[in-house]
């Protein structure tokens, strides 16, 4: 049976056992051992994908910077609610195209769905991050509609409760903060269940050595190197 | 010359039913000079018994519900006017013929938009979007064309057109005024029904009894004397008005009202050739002043749709001091505008076209201020070390489009900054974080009174977030977070 199922041309018949083939065209996101774990070995480039953190900060936009690097010209990278600034002098030492970047601060939860859709249909973003305060099934499944339709990848930051409940999402994934980098658990993706996280290791040059003692209190720091007197 | 005559009948109703999207209120217009009577009347009145020349109380015991408004023929000639504005996109030859046709010398255009009747198809879409229903009718002289469409009839073949004009009745005679009554009933008596009958009479006794200019017309139609028109000059500023049928205080059917305007005057800029980066919707209340609605644009257009969807959007959150009970828009200052070449391997200029019409949108429904773009700031103070600006307007061009080139005079810190910056540094407890790495010190700002002294650390967090902190020199003190690196 299973030899028969070999031989069938691909595409035609999935296995479970198996990574679904993308349905659209994907998106390399920089990180080989992520490429290997998602269908299509990279990012949906239209579908609604979420990422459930704790709080801002844990290595989202790390994880997203190989994509903002790569975005075509003359589309916008649109980020929606952010809740805290996006610093500016880091985004572009990174090599994110600031005069693409598209800060938008709607004043209500509606406006916020409302400008996520508006972003992700029509293909005017090459990438649209939103941090929605609220969200319901109906929402979330015309967010996904507008996504795949302009093949725009839409990333949604919520938070690790949204994973009791159902989600078109085509993508799930559960960051949080490892001691060198960042561990992502796959909720959710076409083909079999996950069966380990993946750790991206981030800053391995920002680590010089590690700590000396582990309870090295700020308080018995070595004298500050001067960089700059104003 | 081949003329196309775009006749409005029933003009004094068309005025204000072409903002109304149900036609199903009866309606009429009142002619005041003398006794008031019915002028004309929607199809919903006249169903329910309403006949034009009816006598005013008359019409308002058969119809209780009828709606009435006064003849304004001010407005007419003003929807004339806009007509010959729109149809300049067609030829530039346009001769208006009042009190309700618009003459179009179409020879020239007949090859570009591809044969007479894709002319005609043309124009019939048009009129849908600017609500006016007209008769349409082709023929060489600008007169025979005019009476055609009056009598409702297409063009004759093209060898005897002139035969075609002689089973035309004798009523179309009167419908310049260049024919009197007395001079029509004269006709009558005579037995003539059709011009062809007119014709036959013998020119010499017409001319005994008055009746030349009959003959001198029906000379003009057929094309043996010269009839020279006025060309018609479009005016330089877009200045329309269209009255509402009855005050509203609908978003809807306002903007229902204002797609006939967008659509007139997006046709207007295509004749010009020619593109808008603002306008001015009015809103014209009965007892107070208007209301304005500025539409700006972050990139010149000449489009209606797109201008429909932003007043959408403004319209919506508009409030309204009293019903509206007619539009302005207006639109002056015009930009030059070329048209885009069509590309075998999609358009070019497309991607930039849409990257700015998601923020028009994203704008006229959040405000002006909801939409910033971030820039990087030569300055040392982590917290002054960034600006954010608003997306620049029309009237100073700035960098508007993605892509345009940024600041690369600011000064990037050699030393690693964090993605997320906290609004206010939060005072922390340090027995949470690990430090990682030396310090960095930041000691600037004595210029404009921001001074900082402080030492910047890289810290993990117990729960492995990697923060950005630092250790305030001048007292009191104190550890503070100040970014996360995300």
């Amino acid at each position: 049976m299973g030899l028969v199922l070999e031989r069938l041309p691909a595409g035609l018949v999935w296995q479970g056992t198996r990574l679904a083939d993308a349905q659209g065209a994907t998106l390399h996101t920089g990180f080989a051992e992520l490429d290997a774990e998602l269908p299509g070995g990279g990012w949906p480039a239209g579908a609604l994908i979420e990422l459930l953190a704790e709080h801002p900060g844990v290595g989202e936009i790390s994880l997203l910077l190989p994509l903002m690097q790569r975005t075509p010209p003359e589309r916008w990278i649109a980020w929606i609610a952010p809740p805290l600034l996006p610093y500016a002098p880091a985004l572009a030492a990174a090599g994110v195209p600031l005069e693409r970047l598209l800060l938008i601060q709607p004043a209500t939860a509606d406006e916020v769905l409302w400008a996520t859709r508006q972003a992700s249909a029509g293909g005017s973003c090459a990438l649209v991050l939103a941090w929605p305060a609220r969200l319901d099934t109906a929402a979330l499944r015309r967010l996904q509609l507008a996504a795949e339709e302009s093949a725009t990848p839409l990333f949604l930051f919520r938070t690790p409760s949204a994973a009791r409940h159902a989600s078109p999402a085509a993508l799930r994934l559960q960051l949080s903060p490892s001691v060198d980098g960042l561990r992502i658990d796959i909720l959710k993706r076409r083909g079999p269940p996950a069966a380990h996280p993946i750790h991206l290791t981030l800053r391995s040059g920002t680590r010089q050595e590690p700590p000396q003692e582990p309870s090295a209190t700020p308080g018995q720091t070595p004298p500050p190197r001067l960089t700059l007197v104003g | 010359m081949l003329w196309l005559a775009l006749l409005v009948p029933n003009l004094p109703l068309q005025v204000f039913t072409r903002g109304l999207a149900h036609a199903d209120t009866p309606f009429a217009v009142v002619d005041r000079v003398g006794t008031a009577r019915i002028l004309c009347a929607n199809t919903a009145a006249l169903a329910l018994g309403v006949q034009p020349g009816q006598p005013l109380s008359t019409a308002q015991a058969v119809a209780p519900a009828l709606q009435l408004r006064p003849r304004q023929p001010e407005r007419e000639t003003a929807l004339l006017t806009e007509i010959a504005c729109w149809a300049g996109r067609f030829t530039p030859r346009i001769s208006l013929a009042p009190p309700d046709t618009v003459l179009l010398e179409i020879q020239a255009s007949l090859r570009l938009f591809g044969g007479q009747a894709r002319i005609e198809h043309e124009l019939g879409k048009g009129l849908v979007q600017l609500g006016v229903s007209a008769r349409l009718a082709c023929a060489p002289t600008p007169l025979a064309a005019r009476w055609l469409a009056a009598c409702g009839q297409g063009l004759p073949a093209s060898e005897d057109w002139q035969r075609g004009l002689d089973a035309l009745p004798l009523a179309v005679l009167g419908s310049e005024g260049d024919c009197s009554t007395a001079t029509l009933e004269l006709l009558h008596g005579l037995g003539a029904r059709t011009l062809g009958d007119v014709r036959a009479l013998p020119a010499a006794g017409l001319a005994r009894r008055q009746a030349q200019s009959v003959s001198l017309l029906l000379a003009r139609a057929r094309g043996e004397q010269p009839d020279p028109r006025l060309w018609f000059a479009p005016p330089e500023r877009f200045h329309h008005e269209l009255a509402l049928p009855a005050p509203t205080h609908n978003s809807e059917a306002l903007l229902f009202a204002a797609r006939r305007l967008f659509a007139s005057l997006a046709s207007w800029l295509q004749a010009r050739h020619a593109a808008i980066d603002h306008c001015r919707l009015r809103l014209i209340h009965e007892r107070q002043p208007a209301t304005t609605l500025d539409i700006i644009l972050g990139q010149a257009a000449n489009d209606e749709a797109h201008l429909a969807l932003i007043a959408r959007e403004r319209l919506d959150s508009l409030p309204l001091p009293a019903e509206v009970c007619a539009l302005g828009l207006d639109a002056d200052h015009l930009l030059a505008h070329a048209p885009r070449a069509e590309d075998l391997f999609g358009a070019p200029g497309q991607a930039r076209d849409q990257a700015m019409r998601l923020v028009d949108r994203l704008r006229a429904r959040l405000g002006e201020d909801a939409i910033r773009q971030l820039a990087p700031v030569a300055d040392h103070r982590p917290e002054a070390a960034w600006q954010s600006q608003a997306q620049a307007q029309p009237g100073r061009r700035r960098a508007t489009t993605p892509g345009a080139a940024s600041n690369p005079d600011a000064a990037l810190p050699d030393r690693q900054r964090p993605f997320w910056l906290l609004p206010q540094a939060t005072a922390i407890s340090p027995q949470h974080y690990t430090l990682l790495g030396d310090a960095e010190r930041i000691e600037s700002g004595w210029w404009d009174d921001g001074d900082v002294r402080r030492d910047y650390y890289l810290a993990q967090r117990s729960d492995n977030t990697l923060c950005w902190i630092y250790h305030e020199l001048a007292p009191p003190g104190g550890w503070y977070l100040q970014g996360y690196f995300g």
